[in-house]
């Protein structure tokens, strides 16, 4: 692979020095940089308040962790704000939007990929076109359309909007997912006695179940994350999803309620962390192509 | 019957014309290669039948039915793919076992005839096992064991053992062969190998460029090459093509070229008649050049260097100089020559061949 | 005969995700070319009136916009610039496996996947903290400093672009390893044989390999930061310190009540994103064209 990091070639301490310097320290700093946040939140989701508001100078403060942990923001998050409905709506509107768009996307892949059909290279440029409009474009006439169909505040205004722009991205995906798979195994089973639905269903897909997976998860991680629409669309506190929750009713005016809040931050993405240190695997295989059986 | 019938059979790609004007007609029981060079349409014909390429003209007939609407899974075929094709997320029993669920055969049905057929193949004691799990060699079985269970009525193999190292592909070659007298199912065959297509088919049809150059049994191509394509490709090491003058001499015919002069033979020489004095390229096999003794005439006899010896074991192959033209001949592991070398050649009178240059038919 | 089958078949498996998409996007973009040629609120009591370029000749007039359009670009080239050298950093330095290569993936993705409402809570915390905790006097100074350096704005422009950075460009990382490992492994054997000197050989096979990755990368970089709304949003906790075209807009529509006017502005990103679309498109193929 591409030359960092010990070459091996010249006296050990050479490469010793080199491994440190060009791999490990940066190593070490992305890592550091990239997870203090995350150890921050932490730490600050389980100190009592006390601490948290100790001033610099005070003689046992332990910036760095908390000797009194405390469950206390977390009771607070789930008594005295709406977290569990935003949790349960969070929930709902990225499982029904994922469901809804790999569906989509699982067909107009396969019809990509495989068949051949006039307009077929136009039509899969304009859908992966799609994913490039921002949503900061769309936002203003989507509320409108919204407020039109009295969808407005509900969960429906997101399950119908977030497929915009996942379809593009599912579609994207399994269709390169798909090229990946030899024509041979579909051609066999239509020999076999399949039609091509068939074959597609009970062949392909099933084959193609890491992509399927590894798209599945990022839309759901994509709604999962998303901010504008829910923003937008939302008002009604019970309505709300987690991240504009969070923010909304956790932020008063100039207020900032920390422990709640981090304690928001981290339980808000249990789901998503958890859904994917499972199928970290998947990820990467899912960007990279099936692997020939 | 399960014969195939092809009638006119054209292929086009948009600008490339793949498969030209096609006439075959094979019989009920039998195993008909197709051979030649990449991209000479031999694919692209079976796929045809198979009905997993659109025919742009002419007409294919199965049994007594013409199949040309027909999908692929309504013309009572199977087929084996080179890289095996077999469902990776299957066992082995339900890879053989798909086609038949698709027709809804019953359990019992399926059973007996995935069983049968494991028989045959010595695959019994992979049946649950998953495609990943296989050597080469075994899934190349299950790719025939799936196709066999459906008893269609013809098999269509694409060249199925060019992914299997060459010991296996020489043992797997004969299984097939077998396995085609046991089951005596028409069979359509297709590789680029000529040793495969010499070994194995009742018939081969030698293709190129989307064209038929010549049908007939394996040794009838051999002996009586109908141009210089088939004559060069059939045989291996291929035909020595050296291009001679026709000179009229001493009352017969002589093939003539720096480096180079026999006789035309007298069994060619009635054909040969009307190239007096022009250019033909004459053909003949490495195996049928010897070492000159002191019986061989000397109208068939020519005068060479040795270039490179190449010691195969149960012969020697020579490459040789005669004047500018190279020469390939096998002989006897027994002679000793090296580089350098003087030889004196004899050929085999009865076997050699001639060419017309423009046309390239045999003479 | 199967073509015609295959021709439906295709059609049909792509129905829903078009439809989905025409009434979705293509409508909603055809009402807002239109909305941003009249002077539609809800908070007006007589008809939309058309009034064509008004709005984008308010706009061309008022420096607010022009404020707001160079903070954009501004945004947007400082953290593609920065994601792409720490991601393709972060590629190359994850590129060869080693112990415990899987938990750094899983660390590194980590603030891509989080979502960026919740880890902007942390970042609150790091760059505006409390008052009684440790370091906000320090990170008080900070903010007073940079703004007067650098004028007013500053510092949250810096937090923004690194909020944005911290974010993605573990996303790139990822997206450019990817990349990397689609390049066949004998082309750097190769190379070494040929140049002691890492650093030729990355130039010299790496870069030219990963092109149309790069231009990949940088092209989704630089639209989701031009186009950026959300980030900025969160981030300044909807309070307009450091204005981009998209909060721009976001208080002109939801909070002016003015949909004519955030319309035309909202449409003034598209010549942008378009070219941007051209010229990247011209850098590498677009999605193949299948031959029979």
């Amino acid at each position: 692979m591409a030359g960092r990091g010990g070459s091996g070639s010249g006296m050990v301490e050479g490469a010793r020095w080199r491994k440190w310097v060009y791999f490990n320290v940066p190593m070490t700093v992305f890592i550091v940089g990239t997870l203090f946040p995350f150890y921050w939140m932490f730490v600050t989701a389980f100190r009592p308040d006390g601490e948290l508001y100790r001033p610099w100078r005070a003689i046992n403060n332990t910036p760095f962790w908390t000797t009194h942990p405390t469950f206390e923001h977390m009771v607070y998050l789930f008594k005295q704000t709406m977290f569990g409905t935003w949790m349960y709506n969070t929930m709902l509107i990225a499982l029904a939007s994922t469901v809804i768009s790999l569906f989509c996307g699982l067909l107009a892949g396969y019809a990509l990929a495989r068949l051949r059909f006039p307009f077929a290279g136009s039509m899969g440029t304009g859908i992966f076109v799609t994913y490039l409009v921002p949503p900061t474009l769309l936002f203003i006439p989507l509320a409108n359309i919204i407020r039109d169909f009295r969808l407005g505040d509900t969960p429906w205004s997101l399950i119908l909007t977030y497929p915009t722009f996942l379809i593009p991205f599912c579609t994207w995906l399994l269709m390169g997912y798909f090229k990946t798979i030899p024509k041979e195994l579909e051609e066999c089973a239509r020999i076999d006695g399949a039609s091509r639905i068939r074959a597609m269903v009970q062949i392909v897909f099933p084959i193609a179940t890491p992509g399927i997976l590894s798209a599945g998860i990022f839309a759901f991680t994509l709604s999962w994350n998303e901010f504008l629409y829910a923003l937008v669309f939302l008002s009604s506190p019970q309505q709300k999803t987690v991240p504009v929750g969070v923010l909304s009713e956790l932020i008063r005016g100039d207020v900032f309620f920390w422990g709640p809040l981090m304690a928001g931050a981290l339980l808000g993405s249990v789901p998503v962390a958890l859904i994917y240190s499972f199928f970290v695997e998947h990820y990467v295989a899912g960007l990279t192509g099936a692997v020939k059986g | 019957m399960a014969q195939v019938m092809m009638k006119d059979l054209n292929k086009k790609y948009d600008e490339v014309h793949a498969v030209k004007d096609v006439n075959l007609h094979i019989r009920d029981k039998e195993f008909v290669v197709l051979v030649g060079p990449s991209g000479c349409g031999k694919s692209t014909t079976l796929r045809m039948v198979a009905g997993l390429e659109e025919i742009t003209a002419g007409e294919i007939t199965i049994g007594d039915r013409v199949v040309n609407d027909l999908p692929p899974k309504d013309r009572d075929i199977a087929m084996v793919f080179q890289n095996y094709a077999l469902y990776p997320h299957m066992t082995v029993y339900d890879n053989m076992a798909f086609g038949l669920k698709m027709r809804k055969f019953p359990k019992a049905e399926i059973a007996k005839r995935v069983g049968d057929a494991a028989e045959i193949l010595g695959i019994q004691e992979l049946l649950k096992r998953k495609p990943r799990q296989l050597s080469g060699g075994q899934r190349q079985r299950v790719a025939v064991g799936r196709a066999i269970v459906r008893h269609p009525q013809v098999f269509l193999f694409d060249e199925p053992l060019s992914n299997l190292d060459a010991k296996l592909r020489v043992q797997m070659r004969v299984e097939l062969k077998r396995l085609h007298e046991r089951l005596e199912t028409t069979a359509i065959y297709v590789t680029h190998d000529q040793v495969e297509a010499m070994t194995l088919g009742d018939r081969v049809v030698v293709m190129k460029d989307g064209w038929i150059q010549q049908v007939g049994e394996p040794l009838e191509l051999y002996g009586h090459p109908a141009n210089r394509f088939v004559a060069g490709f059939i045989g291996s090491p291929s035909m020595n093509f050296v291009e001679v003058t026709v000179a009229d001499a001493n009352g017969a015919l002589w093939a003539d070229t720096p480096g180079l002069r026999v006789k035309v033979p007298p069994v060619s020489a009635g054909r040969l008649g009307p190239y007096k004095g022009q250019r033909v390229t004459l053909g003949i096999r490495p195996e049928d050049l010897r070492v000159a003794t002191g019986a061989d005439s000397a109208d068939y006899s020519f005068d060479t260097v040795v270039e490179v010896v190449e010691p195969l074991g149960s012969e020697i192959l020579l490459d040789l100089k005669a004047g500018p033209n190279v020469i390939v001949a096998r002989v006897d592991p027994t002679v000793r020559v090296k580089h350098q070398d003087k030889m004196r050649l004899s050929l085999h009178p009865e076997r050699v061949h001639f060419f017309d240059n423009k046309t390239e038919l045999a003479i | 005969m199967g073509r015609a089958r295959d021709i439906r078949l295709a059609y049909l498996l792509l129905a829903p995700a078009l439809l989905l998409l025409l009434t979705a996007l293509a409508y909603p973009i055809g009402w807002e070319v239109w909305t941003s040629f009249t002077d539609l609120s809800p908070l007006n009591d007589r008809p939309t009136a058309f009034v064509g370029l008004d709005n984008y000749r308010r706009l061309a007039a008022d420096p607010a916009f022009w404020r707001a359009a160079a903070n954009t670009v501004a945004y947007a080239a400082v953290t593609t610039a920065v994601k792409l050298v720490l991601g393709l950093g972060l590629a190359l330095l994850l590129a060869r496996p080693f112990r415990g290569r899987a938990l750094v993936f899983l660390a590194i993705f980590l603030p891509w996947a989080y979502p960026a409402s919740v880890s902007v809570i942390g970042w609150y915390w790091t760059l505006s903290p409390p008052i009684p905790t440790a370091y906000s006097v320090f990170m008080g100074q900070m903010k007073y400093v940079v703004d007067g350096a650098l004028g007013g704005g500053a510092w949250a422009f810096i937090s923004v672009t690194l909020f944005n950075i911290w974010r993605g460009s573990s996303f790139i990382g990822i997206f450019l390893l990817a990349g990397i490992n689609a390049i066949p492994p004998e082309l750097f054997e190769c190379a070494v044989l040929e140049s002691k000197s890492a650093w030729r050989r990355f130039w010299l096979v790496t870069v030219p390999l990963l092109k149309p990755f790069l231009a990949l990368a940088v092209f989704l970089a630089l639209t989701t930061a031009f186009a950026d709304l959300a980030n900025v949003w969160m981030l300044t906790a909807g309070r307009i310190v450091y204005p981009v075209l998209g909060t721009h807009a976001y208080w002109l529509a939801i909070h002016g009540g003015q949909f004519g006017p955030a319309s035309a502005l909202s449409l003034t990103l598209a010549p942008f994103l378009l070219a941007i679309l051209y010229v990247l498109f011209r850098m590498f193929d677009p999605p193949e064209r299948e031959h029979a």
